[in-house]
């Protein structure tokens, strides 16, 4: 059949690699992102000699966990082209009632954490409810679980902070694995999971169908609401859990615990390659934001800058890596629009073009110019 | 008319004068990408007269509309309005004199009337907008369209019809000589549709031109007094409307050599999809019909005759109000693609980048994306399983491309619309329906696709084909049903099928 003709030639031709200009694309804007983070640290290093210690960098990556574990939550639904900003009154809310459900109520804190769990994860039910069903746009629904999340968070702590928290959260937090913090290897181990969810997965898939392309999605029998609503809910569990892990870090339940985080994670996803307007996107790329973000945080740390200009300078890497999303856009589509017209214009001499120039139309070379 | 010219010379000048040609234009030609949209029409609207512009669906209406108002320039030709010649800049269209009334008005729904025929020229001193100046002149202009109406009232709640005599009444503001109007009677009832020819008399008086473009010939004779034909982007003729009939104008519009028919004539088998009584208001009003198996029924008619609409409501992408859709004698529940899909229907829909494929989805993944649950046992693909069903969808159609895992947005049309159809037959489908199947598909593959509906007719297949191509239609189909308006006009047996009687049901069925 032509078909399988055409596919193994123009393979071979790349070299045996499978065509796969996006996957590329994503690949190589993760590559930029390390590079961009390796530059970063070496002239951190120089800069300051505390940076490459073992401390320092454990301490980095130890702070980075929880932005990593609600960020990847987060993923899912800018996946589905929608956005979560109850995740840090969610966090919240969940702090106050893994501790509160253990020494007021006098739960076993196991239960304790296994229902702060299952709160998060109805909120981010009712979250999907009001998107789907009732339509309302996410930006607002989510808007105004976080004012009503937090709000009950504030009712049932009073407002002050919860102390003693049961011993076992602060135990766990302490745990290392071969020396290295047990944290950060469960959060590695959440990212492995997340990203085979999201790869090899029917679910997963029906997350990039159902963000690329909603409509089509539906058309093709993909249950969109459902998936909607299942991203939702891995936000606001992924959001609880970060809850989980500050209460260890406080040793407090907090309401006032993580006033602002919506606006961390959304960056590191967006740094991370993820697109807003969804269907593109890696939990590598994620987790790499995330660090990115931890090291203009340590950095800020480490120079000395006044804590003051801690969310200017924050504030510029955000605008400078979504601009960066936005540049990468336009030379794919152009590379694509290129790539279509060509096909168009003349199949055979596409087909001659890919066999012989592949270099020169490839995306692979129109995107490091969009990342600089 | 030129008649005019061997009379005297004061008879000469006074018939000048009324049928002067406020705009010409001459020999303009258009190209799209793929498509000759126009080649070389020429066209003149005069002063007082109402020039009807008439044609099948792609004949180039649209286009040579869009030229007129300025939104593209001809790629050769020219086009003058008053002298000026018209660039691809909409500003300058307006202001020689060139206004457009669309069938969905273009009004600030959160003004008022007098504010939307005042637009971007609000009477103003220093900046400060002068409400009273303003309501006087507005109320000037719509006393002469729609005296009824209240220049205060909020555009959102006018109705259409009342958004169009608006949208003329803003045209009057600005002293336009020239009006199009595109298919503006579509959204309007028997009545309103008198009072806007009413107007329009009135217009054509006061010495404008007018460009009238319908899909119904009954009304295009009541107020037409030159018709013009455009046909696969040439101009067919423009002749007086006394000297035409709804016939002639019919063969004008259709009148290309037609192929012979290439399809089989097999005994249909039984009865896969049956539709009863099906009404969606304002859009489908009492639709029933049956497609058997093995059986190609096109559904003809004009842009707007309701066709897509049914589709949509078979599928379960739209909701109806009334009436029964039955797969196989089970029906089936209405607003549900999934349970559509599970009964055994498929649709490839007429958009295809935006209802059917995830651009920056791998070819693979676009193929097998309606049996994700049957590569995926226990939610977890199997490279195997989806190479399998990868196969199946792509074994009758030869899909080319770069690789599998290449995204479908870089493919040609044809070959895109080959993974739809591929995405189908993984499913072995009861039914498929197909909108528009070859549009804006290069001709090869065209007939590519058509061997391949042909083919899958013959396996069983029942196929309902949502087509405005003439020669498709009668080569592929075994039965025609024709649409207008929401209902069905009529049904053509396979020999029944000509251009004429089609386009005839289509336009005064």
């Amino acid at each position: 059949m032509s078909l399988n003709q055409s596919a193994t030639s123009s393979a071979a031709a790349r070299g045996g690699k499978p065509g796969a200009s996006t996957r590329l694309l994503d690949a190589v804007q993760s590559i930029g992102l390390l590079f961009v983070i390796i530059i970063g640290g070496v002239i951190l290093s120089f800069a300051s000699p505390v940076f490459f210690t073992r401390i320092n960098i454990e301490n980095l990556l130890f702070s980075s966990t929880i932005v990593a574990i609600v960020a990847m939550g987060q993923a899912f639904v800018i996946l589905i082209a929608g956005i979560d900003l109850s995740v840090g009154a969610v966090l919240a809310l969940s702090s106050v009632l893994c501790v509160v459900l253990a020494t007021e109520v006098g739960l076993p804190a196991g239960l304790a954490a296994l229902l702060a769990l299952g709160t998060g994860a109805l909120v981010g039910f009712i979250n999907g409810l009001n998107v789907t069903y009732l339509r309302i746009p996410a930006l607002i629904a989510t808007l105004a679980m976080m004012s009503v999340t937090r709000g009950i968070a504030f009712l049932i702590s009073g407002g002050r902070n919860i102390a003693p928290v049961p011993s076992i959260y602060v135990d766990i937090q302490a745990w290392r694995i071969f020396g290295v913090p047990a944290v950060i290897i469960f959060t590695l181990l959440i990212g492995i999971l997340a990203h085979f969810v999201l790869t090899r997965t029917r679910f997963g898939r029906e997350i990039y169908a159902t963000g690329g392309n909603a409509m089509a999605a539906q058309l093709a029998g993909i249950r969109t609401n459902r998936v909607t609503i299942a991203a939702y809910m891995i936000s606001g569990l992924a959001a609880a859990l970060g809850g989980l892990m500050i209460t260890a870090r406080l040793e407090a339940g907090a309401a006032t615990a993580g006033f602002g985080y919506e606006l961390i994670v959304i960056s590191a996803v967006v740094i991370g390659g993820v697109s807003l307007f969804g269907g593109e996107g890696r939990i590598s790329g994620v987790l790499l934001g995330v660090i990115l973000l931890g090291l203009v945080q340590n950095a800020v740390n480490l120079l000395n800058v006044p804590p003051n200009y801690d969310y200017v300078v924050s504030g510029v890497v955000i605008a400078a890596a979504a601009a960066l999303d936005v540049y990468r856009r336009r030379y794919v589509e152009a590379g694509l629009r290129r790539r279509t017209m060509m096909a168009k214009r003349d199949r055979a001499a596409a087909e001659k073009a890919l066999r012989g120039s592949e270099v020169e139309r490839n995306p692979r070379d129109a995107t490091p110019a969009a990342s600089q | 008319m030129t008649v005019a010219t061997s009379l005297a010379a004061p008879i000469v000048s006074r018939l000048m004068e009324v049928e002067r040609p406020l705009l010409v234009a001459d020999g303009v030609s258009k190209t799209f990408p793929g498509v000759i949209a126009l080649d070389e029409v020429s066209f003149e609207v005069r002063a007082g007269e109402v020039n009807a512009l008439v044609g099948e669906n792609g004949a180039g209406k649209s286009t040579l509309i869009k030229l007129m108002a300025g939104y593209y320039a001809p790629d050769s030709g020219v086009i003058r309005v008053n002298g000026i010649v018209l660039e691809a800049d909409p500003a300058t269209a307006h202001r020689a004199g060139v206004a457009t009334i669309h069938q969905d008005h273009h009004l600030v729904p959160s003004m008022t009337v007098a504010e939307n025929i005042m637009l971007g020229h609000w009477p103003s001193r220093y900046g400060v907008i002068s409400k009273r100046e303003q309501l006087e002149h507005a109320s000037r202009v719509i006393a002469q369209v729609a005296p009824d109406l209240s220049p205060e009232m909020l555009a959102r709640r006018l109705s259409p019809a009342e958004g169009q005599l608006v949208e003329i009444a803003r045209a009057l503001s600005e002293d336009s000589q020239v009006l199009i109007m595109d298919e503006p009677t579509t959204s309007l009832s028997g009545k309103e549709i008198d009072q806007l020819f009413r107007v329009v008399d009135e217009l054509k008086a006061k010495g404008l031109g007018i460009v009238f473009v319908s899909h119904w010939l009954e009304e295009v004779f009541r107020i037409a007094d030159r018709v013009t034909v455009l046909r696969d982007g040439r101009l067919v003729g423009s002749e007086p409307a006394s000297e035409l009939d709804t016939d002639k104008v019919i063969h004008m519009m259709v009148g290309r050599g037609v192929d012979t028919v290439t399809t089989k004539s097999q005994a249909a088998g039984d009865i896969v999809l049956e539709v009863r009584n099906l009404n969606r208001i304002g859009v489908l009003d009492d639709v029933s019909l049956v497609v058997r198996a093995g059986e190609i029924v096109t559904l003809a008619g004009l842009v707007g005759a309701g066709r897509t609409e049914l589709v949509n409501c078979i599928f379960g992408v739209d909701r109806y109000d009334s009436g029964e859709v039955l797969l196989e004698n089970r029906p089936l529940p209405p607003g549900d693609p999934n349970a559509a899909i599970e009964a055994g229907i498929g649709l490839a829909p007429e958009d295809r980048r935006h209802q059917a494929l995830i651009g920056n989805l791998s070819v693979m993944t676009n193929a097998t994306l309606a049996v994700l649950k049957r590569i995926a046992p226990r939610g977890i693909i199997s490279k195997e399983r989806e190479r399998a069903a990868f196969d199946k969808a792509t074994r009758s159609v030869a899909v080319k491309m770069s690789s599998p895992n290449a995204p479908v947005s870089t493919l040609s049309g044809g070959n895109q619309q080959k993974v739809v159809l591929g995405r189908w037959l993984a499913r072995n489908p009861k039914l498929l329906i197909l909108d528009e199947p070859t549009k804006g598909i290069d001709v090869g593959a065209k007939v590519e696709i058509s061997e391949i509906i042909v083919q899958l007719a013959a396996e069983g297949t029942a196929i309902l084909i949502v087509s405005s191509e003439m020669p498709e239609v009668i080569a592929l189909s075994d039965r025609v049903i024709v649409m207008r308006s929401g209902h069905v006009a009529g049904e053509l047996g396979r020999e029944a099928i000509t251009p004429e009687a089609v386009m005839n049901l289509a336009t005064t069925g």
